[in-house]
């Protein structure tokens, strides 16, 4: 689904990607673990087409397109979603329009009609009620004074909502008390499927008890050093990263 | 060297004068007084401050031609859907009574031009005079001269209005042409209005509009001003309105600027007594190449007045905005709380919008805030938009349609409110079709 080859990206100057590659297909759940610096966010920012995000060199091809030349709408109306680390606040934009608006933006894009409010309202019930969210949110600006649970939890309602193909989480369980995280994280592997891939980028091991990844990644200045299976991220959780880095460099 | 320019600019309006002045209601004495008045005053100059961001050549290079009442009340009008229960009309100037509902009036309102309603000698002399100072006092002296149908509102003391007043001021002809609408609104103690102050014209005449509001607020008496700039693309529109608010009064005026080529408001409210208050809310729109010109002035005389102003601009294209909002809270206005805001937004590369916010304070026990903001929509919050599927056009219009959100809210007569909303739905529209 996902095929990323010898990306090089750079934030003005500074490069930050060197050389990343990645392959995952759908139904896996891969784990991108590293440590402050190594280039997580920026992976998940240009998958998405942040702007300020220069790729160098290497592609990107997802479900055999080229997932770099298209505009970041496209993308998501394409499958592509990124639960934010830092969800903005949008004050004046309801939720409920958002989450409409997007919602038939990807549905347009399937070939499937406008859901009417009826319809919409009793989806967004149920992905609420999943998520633990009670409706008045629905009625509030986008992200407005939410708590940083409670946006976390609000970018996996979106998700939930929006069936992504391909589920980027950057940092998602940061700041997140342990109810706020086994809520997210039931939201999540409520939409482990067949024909879905997820990919968490995370610090700590600690949503790996939650969310169980199929791969490992550890990304460090920019590649990735190692690949393995969930025990793989307990090592680091143990042993942190500088071991990794020690035997990339001795290989 | 300045005096035979000022002259050639201020013949035309001479030649209108004695074309009109026959025809004229009322006070032949005052009339001339006010003309002399203008033609002392002429047009701005370019070092005259008030007029800083806003010049008036193009206006005062063109010719118009004077609003005949026969004109007048034969042109054909198309007039925009009613915005409240009872609708009064002035084409030019000239009250239309076969588009207007003047018969019945609630009890204790009276509705009509100046010489027909039976206004007491005091009221109508009052009519005719016109505000000093300020950038515009040339123009509501202009108007004084040569106003054909002032309109006269008066609401009896402890009389609340249940009907919505929609006032319809047109400007319409074939050629270009001048025009001086005017509304009074005369509030006895503890009375209660709302009128809707709706500027249009047609959308190709480049016609000039020297519009004058006055308003007087007697103790405790309450006026709800919903005013829409709606005039037609190519229209100079330059309008005077004056507030006076007495002792527990209360004044809110919500101002919504989304047509004409070159427009200015002075917006002047004297909150004279004890416990006054005013709520002033806009929103303009400067798409295209439009330039609008707005200055508010709130004076806090009485003990314990407050103000609250809250203007939000947006422009686009060539569009141009100027917002100059003072506040002044005089010696003795003890305990007063003065509040003044005014943010922008600049959708695209070339628009420009001027704010300058003011407090005057001299006065030592007063509560008084103010701020400003001009700036472009927030990149991460367009990107977030984006992110989850919706197009950049579509994402600008939520975020723009947030921006105003906050000043349109307040709009708490519906029609209006929905009016304008779609205006600003259909600007965005269009702002997001190629440039031609």
């Amino acid at each position: 689904m996902l095929s990323i080859r010898d990306l090089h990206a750079q934030i003005g100057a500074r490069k930050i990607l060197k050389g990343l590659s990645l392959e995952v297909n759908a139904g896996e759940v891969h784990a991108i673990m590293g440590p402050n610096g190594s280039g997580k966010s920026t992976l998940a920012s240009v998958l998405v087409g942040r702007e300020g995000y220069e790729v160098t060199q290497g592609t990107v091809d997802y479900c055999g397109r080229n997932l770099l030349a298209l505009a970041p709408e496209e993308r998501a109306r394409e499958g592509v979603f990124l639960a934010f680390q830092y969800p903005v606040e949008i004050p004046g934009v309801n939720n409920a329009y958002l989450l409409k608006a997007a919602l038939n933006a990807v549905r347009k894009q399937r070939g499937l009609g406008e859901l009417d409010a009826f319809d919409f309202l009793s989806l967004v019930r149920d992905k609420m009620k999943l998520m633990q969210m009670d409706e008045s949110f629905l009625n509030r600006g986008v992200n407005e004074g939410f708590s940083g649970g409670e946006k976390k939890r609000n970018e996996i309602l979106q998700m939930a909502l929006l069936e992504p193909r391909l589920a980027l989480l950057d940092e998602t369980d940061s700041g997140l008390d342990i109810d706020a995280l086994r809520i997210v994280a039931s939201g999540v592997n409520s939409l482990r499927a067949p024909g879905r891939a997820i990919v968490l980028v995370t610090h700590y091991q600690r949503l790996l008890d939650y969310i169980e990844p199929d791969y490992v990644h550890v990304l460090s200045d920019g590649r990735i050093l190692r690949t393995g299976d969930k025990s793989l991220a307990l090592e680091l959780e143990r042993r942190g990263y500088d071991w990794v880095k020690q035997e990339a460099s001795a290989a | 060297m300045s005096e035979p320019a000022r002259t050639t600019a201020t013949e035309q309006y001479r030649e209108a004068f004695e074309t009109l002045r026959p025809a004229l209601r009322g006070q032949p004495e005052r009339r001339s007084a006010a003309f002399a008045r203008f033609e002392e005053l002429g047009f701005p100059g370019s070092r005259d401050e008030a007029w800083k961001y806003t010049n008036l050549r193009r206006l005062e290079s063109r010719r118009f031609a004077p609003a005949i009442r026969a004109d007048a009340l034969c042109a054909k009008i198309v007039l925009p859907a009613t915005l409240g229960d009872r609708r009064v009309v002035l084409v030019n100037g000239h009250l239309r009574d076969d588009l207007s509902n003047l018969r019945s009036p609630p009890s204790g309102v009276r509705i009509g031009a100046l010489g027909e309603v039976r206004a007491h000698d005091g009221v109508a002399a009052t009519v005719l005079r016109w505000p000093q100072g300020g950038g515009t006092e040339r123009f509501a002296a202009l108007n004084a001269a040569m106003s054909a149908d002032p309109l006269l509102i008066e609401v009896e003391r402890g009389i609340r209005c249940n009907e919505v007043l929609h006032v319809v001021l047109v400007a319409n002809g074939a050629a270009p042409t001048m025009s001086y609408p005017r509304v009074s609104v005369r509030m006895a103690p503890d009375s209660f209005l709302r009128v809707v102050l709706h500027h249009v014209g047609d959308e190709t005449g480049e016609h000039f509009v020297a519009a004058v509001v006055d308003a007087e607020l007697a103790d405790g008496a309450e006026l709800h001003a919903y005013r829409i700039q709606a005039a037609g693309g190519r229209a100079f529109h330059i309008e005077r309105f004056d507030v006076t608010v007495g002792a527990g009064a209360r004044l809110a005026v919500r101002d919504s600027q989304l047509g004409s080529s070159l427009s200015r408001l002075d917006l002047n409210i004297n909150l004279a007594g004890r416990a006054a208050e005013a709520a002033v809310t806009g929103l303009f729109i400067a798409d295209g190449s439009r330039h609008l010109d707005t200055h508010v002035h709130i004076d806090h005389r009485g003990v314990e007045t407050r103000s609250l102003q809250d203007y939000r601009g947006v422009a686009a294209n060539r569009g141009r905005a100027v917002f100059n909002g003072k506040t002044v809270v005089h010696e003795g206005a003890q305990k007063s709380n003065a509040r003044q805001s005014s943010r922008n937004l600049l959708l695209t590369q070339g628009a420009e919008i001027d704010t300058k916010p003011e407090l005057e304070i001299y006065a030592d026990d007063v509560q008084c805030g103010h701020g400003a903001t001009t700036g472009q929509l927030d990149p991460a919050a367009m990107f977030y938009l984006r992110s989850r599927g919706l197009s950049e056009d579509e994402a600008r219009s939520a975020l723009t349609r947030a921006f105003a959100g906050a000043v349109l809210s307040r709009i708490d007569h519906a029609p209006v409110a929905s009016l304008v909303h779609d205006e600003l739905d259909d600007r965005l529209v269009r702002l997001m079709e190629p440039q031609s």
